[in-house]
């Protein structure tokens, strides 16, 4: 069992035809990924709410033979009254599971007060974050972690090219997962954060449709996961971060 | 074609020794390689080279280097590479902190395409693409990522001797559109060993959607054609 805590939907500027959701579901049988827990390219990178509510569109759509899919409320920290109401309005439906939430597109560092302010609204809603971190500063959210105990936030991308600061974050708090997946595969990383962090916090993503899920299966792949590393790191960690159901043994 | 070995400096935890390349090569399924020398890229070229000239596995294909913070070394250094049979050269823009516009680049550049030499660059070819365009040049560029296809396209069109290696071309249709748009021969698969993980550019090349002959052309018919 896969399940994929970083996708995407939706297109993207750059070029590439990865826009239709359907292709999302072509990629998820081809590589036996069974649930993925999604973000519209729209909300991430221009309008939250425009593209929240297309990405709800999409799930109502979503053919119910088809992998799980779920969904992030993505929230814009200089925006927090509409994303109050798009958490309002999503989560309590069971479909969207979490919040994600990028730094670039909105300008936000992860220790600027509008980072803040947005995680202190994810806490209140009791759900998990995922957010972008590329760079050492993935630090602060160790501090956000700190002033607010009941918040629990997925480094995405580990860090980016800092992965070895995302690794030593989330070894001071339990409460920091990481999600290592990058195009950049620098050898070993995985391998090197199983070696430093329980395996309890590791998730698996892929970043796609923007990224093909092989970089992230190779990367895994690579890494000589042991079958307890591989059932907790591609689901059985999600599952229970994100309160998937998963099929009894 | 996109192997190295020696040591890196930022990763005391790879082993990137040649033994331990070697037996990467193997444990991926990768017949034959480029081989270039890391002690040359970031440390000194001529005893690199050195190295590279003394390995003597039949798998390896010797890609010499000279170092770009001394273009004065490079004409002799070139000429000795040549000397040796070595038809390919590596340049670590990047590393070196090279840029487009510096003199030392583009006299390199030129050497390179007057001796009839490859070159495979680090670096990102939106910028770096300026000193080689117009020599009709052959150059491998090792860095093309799937955000940057648009412009590689764009610049192979003009030229029939620029070529992308696969490995960062990793959206779920890069490696198909650059075929597409200008044609196997303007790509060429490359691994990144040691530094890189190798599964994540093999499973997506493997998974490509070409005909049997255009795999063939990225997979080794484009390197090899630098050979002959």
């Amino acid at each position: 069992m896969i399940i994929d805590v970083h996708a995407h939907a939706g297109p993207w500027f750059f070029a590439m035809d990865v826009g239709d959701p359907g292709l999302g579901e072509t990629l998820m049988r081809r590589y036996g990924i069974d649930a993925a827990i999604v973000s519209a390219s729209e909300a991430v990178t221009y309008d939250a709410v425009s593209g929240n509510r297309w990405f709800a569109d999409v799930l109502d759509r979503w053919p119910a033979d088809g992998p799980r899919l779920y969904g992030y409320v993505t929230v814009n920290p200089t925006d927090l009254r509409a994303a109050e109401a798009d958490l309002e309005r999503y989560l309590p439906g069971g479909r969207f599971l979490g919040v994600k939430i990028h730094t670039t597109y909105p300008a936000q560092g992860l220790g600027s007060t509008a980072m803040r302010d947005a995680l202190r609204l994810v806490a209140a809603a009791g759900v998990p974050a995922l957010v972008h971190t590329w760079g050492a500063d993935v630090w602060a959210l160790v501090d956000v972690l700190a002033a607010e105990p009941s918040l629990r936030l997925v480094a995405g991308h580990m860090g980016g090219p800092a992965w070895r600061e995302g690794v030593a974050a989330a070894a001071r708090c339990d409460r920091l997962y990481l999600e290592p997946c990058c195009s950049i595969t620098d050898r070993g990383k995985v391998r090197f954060a199983l070696d430093r962090v329980p395996t309890g916090q590791l998730l698996f993503g892929t970043d796609a449709t923007l990224i093909d899920p092989a970089v992230s299966l190779g990367v895994v792949a690579d890494a000589g996961l042991d079958a307890r590393e591989r059932e907790l790191m591609l689901w059985r960690n999600a599952a229970e971060l994100f309160g998937i159901a998963v099929p009894r043994p | 074609m996109d192997v190295l070995f020696g040591r890196i400096p930022s990763r005391h935890d790879v082993d990137a020794s040649l033994p331990a390349v070697l037996r990467l090569l193997d444990a991926h399924g990768l017949d034959r390689a480029l081989l270039g020398s890391l002690r040359g890229g970031l440390f000194d070229a001529r005893t690199g080279n050195d190295e590279l000239l003394a390995t003597s596995d039949p798998r390896l294909v010797p890609v010499g280097t000279v170092d770009l913070r001394d273009a004065l070394t490079a004409e002799p250094e070139l000429d000795r590479l040549a000397g040796a049979g070595v038809r390919l050269l590596r340049l670590f823009c990047a590393e070196q902190g090279a840029e487009p516009d510096f003199p030392g680049l583009r006299h390199v550049a030129a050497l390179a395409a007057e001796r009839g030499m490859t070159v495979l660059t680090s670096g990102d070819v939106r910028r770096f693409w300026r000193p080689f365009a117009g020599r009709s040049a052959s150059v491998c560029f090792l860095d093309v990522h799937a955000y940057h296809l648009a412009d590689f396209v764009l610049l192979a069109r003009d030229e029939p001797g620029f070529v992308a290696s696969a490995r960062l071309l990793n959206a779920p249709d890069s490696i198909e559109r650059v075929v597409a748009e200008v044609g196997a021969r303007h790509l060429a698969y490359g691994s990144g060993l040691p530094r890189s993980d190798v599964t994540p550019s093999a499973l997506r090349f493997r998974l490509a959607d070409l005909t049997p002959g255009e795999w063939d052309q990225v997979g080794h018919g484009t390197a090899e054609g630098w050979l002959t």
